[in-house]
């Protein structure tokens, strides 16, 4: 009588990850669109100031959106762990809890820099949260998902 | 001064509060999003990497009003 369990299968990795990868790189080119044009306007509507508070209001936007699914990804690297689900909660909302402080901390810096134009910056930043937003679902949407994912069906048994 | 005016005086920026939601708004969302993801990969572990990637975009959303609120100190003075 063999172990009738079935063997543990040898890659473990949740089958999330290329849906996440991919979300990132589509973010990534949308946000280097978006980056242009409202660099663009930015450098139209309120010159040099305008340019740089485009350039940094974008980049924040899609940088703080994007590491949500990197922490995703890099947690997922603990899945074969014991660990796992401690690990991905604990590295998933911690970089959650990070990101704010940075990100609070930032909106404080550039505040009263009078390099940038707060307002191109403000808006630049809701047009790239709103971009990596759609990014998202379109990702989703299109992503092929198995139902039982993270399974490996026992063998069938052999004849003796 | 009497003393309700004392009592009700307000120092600073009444914007912060402001910033003070956008922070709590999302927690609770968060929170909610993680806790819920938590009980169905217990309830079915196969389900996990659907549900993280539902629990993700859920997350998504959620902190696109947190950086919107936050941001907005930008432009109110």
């Amino acid at each position: 009588m063999t172990d009738a369990r079935p063997a543990q299968p040898a890659d473990r990795t949740p089958t999330s990850n290329p849906v996440l990868r991919r979300a990132l790189i589509w973010g990534g080119v949308l946000a280097a669109v978006i980056l242009v044009v409202s660099a663009v306007l930015g450098l139209v509507f309120a010159g040099l100031p305008g340019l740089w508070g485009a350039l940094i209001g974008t980049t924040m936007a899609v940088v703080f959106m994007g590491i949500t699914a990197a922490s995703i990804l890099v947690a997922n690297r603990f899945s074969g762990s014991d660990l796992f689900v401690g690990a991905f909660f604990g590295i998933v909302l911690g970089g959650w809890l990070v990101k704010f402080i940075v990100f609070i901390v930032l909106v404080v810096l550039l505040r009263d820099a009078s390099w940038l134009d707060t307002t191109v910056l403000f808006l630049s930043l809701v047009a790239g949260v709103l971009a990596s937003l759609v990014v998202d679902v379109l990702v989703v949407a299109k992503s092929r998902l198995p139902y039982a994912s993270d399974v490996e069906l026992p063998k069938a048994p052999e004849d003796d | 001064m009497d003393a309700t005016t004392v009592l009700a005086a307000l120092d600073g920026n009444i914007a912060t509060v402001g910033y003070g939601l956008a922070a709590i708004g999302p927690a609770i969302g968060v929170g909610i999003v993680v806790g819920k993801t938590i009980e169905g990969v217990a309830r079915q572990p196969e389900l996990a990497g659907r549900l993280q990637v539902l629990m993700w975009i859920g997350i998504a959303f959620t902190e696109a009003l947190a950086f919107i609120g936050i941001a907005t100190y930008f432009i109110f003075v």
